[in-house]
């Protein structure tokens, strides 16, 4: 789309692309929505402040770390929310890196960009980085938030549901749904995989994520990990560029 | 501290390191950070999907789902085909026993 085409006429179609291309991620975000509600709620926390954390925050991982936090004895002291700010700023500074690398190909005006922030998710850049070039309009700031917002809408539905009705819920964990994320990320991971520098580094990362993860909270895991793997990638192949240049 | 003002920070932390990474994307970049952006997306997602199978403590069940799921993927180009695949070898595995 170019600056000068008309915006709203061509939104709609690519942005029903874009959310509908997260379906497949439904089934993963229901259970990990109300059991972070339900835990929440365990831990001392209004069905307002559960729901005022999903529509803020709107970021999986921190919001389990911090309703882990208010389990751990009611509301925290100073200390306590403190730490727990600087956890979920660890955990979530990796969303520079999606940011950066969806701006390279998709630059937004600020208008749009202070929009599109507010919703970006791992699962939400992983697809459109993905399908986005794929779709008929090409990478579009509709495609991207049609994903965004399927994932808020999904998230912000599934943690009312738990806040209000988690204690009379059976335990969709049971179902053995949390596999569906690993898979969905695999998913988009395989068509990356077409040489043998993509490989290794794939490789390096994952099994290097691995192995931080046995001491690191997972938010920071992949940031390291993602930092350290497009490094290595970045490294091999510029250097291949200089020696042939 | 109340709840609603560590949400609010939260916010404040999270927020911006979205917003930040979005704004940067008329920077000049030199070529080694401009491949390093290209190989983003891959390394991340192997990181996001490793340490959720091998780590977790259903490991063996979810290799054999993600090797079902993998395969098709690569086979299909499916991902909506991957994920239902891998969920049925997933079960099928756990039925099994393993």
């Amino acid at each position: 789309m170019t600056a000068s085409a008309p915006f709203w006429p061509a939104f709609w179609p690519p942005f029903w692309r874009g959310f509908r291309a997260l379906l497949p991620l439904w089934p993963g975000m229901v259970p990990f929505a109300v059991a972070y509600a339900v835990t929440a709620r365990a831990g001392g926390l209004s069905v307002w402040e559960t729901q005022l954390m999903s529509a803020t925050v709107f970021a999986g991982a921190s919001q389990f770390a911090a309703a882990g936090q208010f389990v751990g004895g009611g509301l925290p002291t100073v200390a306590g929310a403190l730490g727990l700010v600087a956890t979920t700023f660890l955990l979530n500074a990796r969303h520079v890196l999606y940011g950066l690398s969806l701006s390279r190909t998709l630059p937004l005006p600020w208008g749009q960009r202070l929009v599109a922030a507010q919703f970006l998710t791992d699962e939400a850049y992983g697809v459109t980085v993905v399908a986005g070039p794929r779709d008929p309009g090409g990478l579009s700031v509709a495609f991207l938030l049609g994903a965004e917002l399927s994932l808020y809408a999904v998230w912000n539905a599934s943690t009312l549901l738990g806040a209000l009705a988690g204690a009379v819920l059976p335990d969709p964990q049971a179902l053995g749904v949390g596999v569906i994320f690993p898979l969905a990320f695999l998913g988009l991971l395989v068509p990356l995989l077409v040489d043998r520098v993509t490989l290794l580094v794939a490789l390096v990362s994952g099994v290097g994520a691995w192995l931080l993860g046995r001491a690191l909270p997972g938010g920071l895991v992949i940031l390291l990990a993602g930092v350290g793997g497009a490094a290595l990638g970045a490294w091999i192949t510029t250097r291949r560029a200089g020696s042939r240049a | 501290m109340s709840g609603w003002l560590v949400i609010g920070l939260m916010w404040a932390v999270t927020y911006p390191a979205r917003l930040l990474g979005l704004s940067l994307g008329r920077l000049n970049l030199p070529p080694f950070w401009l491949a390093f952006l290209r190989f983003v997306p891959v390394s991340v997602f192997a990181a996001l999907v490793v340490p959720d199978v091998l780590g977790s403590p259903e490991w063996a069940r979810r290799i054999v789902g993600a090797l079902a799921g993998g395969l098709l993927m690569w086979r299909s180009r499916n991902l909506a085909l991957g994920i239902l695949g891998g969920f049925a070898a997933y079960w099928a595995a756990r039925l099994a026993g393993l």
